[in-house]
């Protein structure tokens, strides 16, 4: 199969990714056009023997990044500090199921490193070598990012109430 | 209780399908142990259900048609390369496999557009336990007749249960900006099968095209005004297999 074709192929994967990345529609679709462009100009630097999502998913990490320090708008990016436990509070739902919109204001609440590990793993189902790859960081870093973007996130919906913990009783 | 960090480690790896065999059933048999783990584990899961349950959605968004764009032409590179290598590995692919000749493809994203759209339909809909289709199949009249009129040209439901697949009934969906028919059929041990079709972008007939993600793989083809793709779990020859019989039932 050609590249082009299996490019293609990865857009609605590459499409959620960016989605749950930046958590804005817009800005999720302008980086995956990016990324698509950049792919295609630069698919000599694909190695075929790696997966080609995990490549993708590393060239619009890259340039999200990279858009975001040129912007100036790091502040965008929040650290673990800056992040106070009242922020982007919201009632808590009433349904059994969060809606998609609580589930993205909760993400919305994690540091962006956790962010990004968390929806690699659990949203994308990378394996924890891919995901090493794709944030260029050991694959210590990833677990320990991993492990307390967990905890925090179960945090964050324990909050408002929706654990399984307690359901289960 | 407090576990350490290499235990925290191995329970992420545990949930992440980083662990296999013995290691595997090791920690499985701490869980039952640690109801408070297991807990956390199921918690863990949980989330990941969360996140799916918000963001597969996109999955099944029609593409932005600036990016199909992009896709079709963008890139300095040349596209030629890529198809002369498309046609020659297509050819080793489909020897054998009778009937069908090989077109030069000149819009491959088309095919790429809508295969992925075929098979995105097939992992979110063929998974649903409760509401797999909008009308069952014990109205296959009236969902013949609705799905026609909607996709724009006459069609009759295919009959596969000479292939061991019977049908569940349809839906109405959407191919980018077209309304598009999806019919769901399933065997025996309830694996399920879907069929995509929508009205095609040009009136010209093409050869079959193979497109694989994951465990699924869709077959493709445009025959006049309709443009087909078979869905399903299964490796790519009992797939064109199938798709040959589907082809078969429309022409029939």
């Amino acid at each position: 199969m050609d590249f082009r074709t299996q490019l293609g192929s990865e857009l609605p994967a590459l499409r959620r990714f960016a989605r749950a990345l930046t958590g804005d529609a817009a800005l999720a679709d302008d980086l995956v056009q990016d990324c698509v462009e950049r792919a295609l100009n630069k698919s000599h630097l694909y190695d075929p023997a790696r997966p080609l999502r995990a490549w993708l998913y590393a060239v619009l990490r890259n340039i999200y990044i990279s858009g975001l320090r040129r912007s100036g708008r790091a502040s965008v990016v929040k650290t673990v500090d800056e992040l106070s436990d009242g922020e982007g509070a919201v009632p808590p739902a009433q349904e059994e199921h969060l809606s998609a919109g609580s589930v993205a204001q909760a993400l919305d609440r994690l540091a962006s490193q956790h962010r990004e590990v968390i929806v690699l793993v659990a949203l994308e189902e990378m394996s924890y070598r891919d995901v090493a790859e794709i944030l260029g960081v050991p694959l210590g870093t990833v677990m320990s990012r991993l492990s307390r973007a967990r905890e925090h996130l179960r945090r964050i919906l324990e909050d408002r109430g929706h654990t399984v913990l307690r359901r289960v009783k | 209780m407090t576990t350490n960090k290499i235990d925290d480690w191995a329970l992420h790896a545990y949930v992440d399908n980083e662990v296999s065999g013995e290691q595997r059933a090791e920690i499985e048999e701490l869980l039952r142990a640690n109801p408070e783990l297991a807990q956390r584990v199921e918690e863990w899961r949980r989330q990941g259900e969360l996140l799916k349950h918000a963001y597969d959605g996109v999955l099944a968004e029609p593409l932005p048609r600036s990016l199909a764009a992009t896709l079709r032409s963008g890139g300095s590179l040349s596209a030629r390369p890529y198809l002369a290598m498309a046609a020659a590995l297509a050819l080793l692919l489909l020897g054998g496999f009778g009937g069908w000749f090989l077109a030069m493809e000149t819009e491959h994203s088309h095919v790429a557009d809508f295969a992925g759209r075929a098979l995105s339909a097939h992992a979110i809909y063929a998974a649903e336990v409760r509401h797999p289709v909008e009308v069952r199949a014990d109205e296959k009249d009236h969902l013949q007749t609705w799905l026609s009129k909607r996709v724009g040209t006459a069609f009759t439901v295919p009959d596969l249960t000479a292939q061991g697949y019977t049908l569940l009934g349809g839906r109405l969906l959407a191919a980018g900006d077209r309304p598009a028919a999806l019919l769901m059929y399933e065997d025996a041990k309830a694996d399920r099968i879907t069929i995509f079709l929508s009205a095609a972008a040009e009136n010209t007939d093409t050869a079959l095209h193979v497109e694989q993600r994951g465990n699924l793989t869709a077959c493709y083809w445009r025959d006049g005004k309709l443009a087909f793709a078979v869905a399903g779990e299964m490796p790519r020859e009992p797939m064109m297999k199938l798709a040959e019989a589907v082809y078969d039932a429309f022409e029939g």
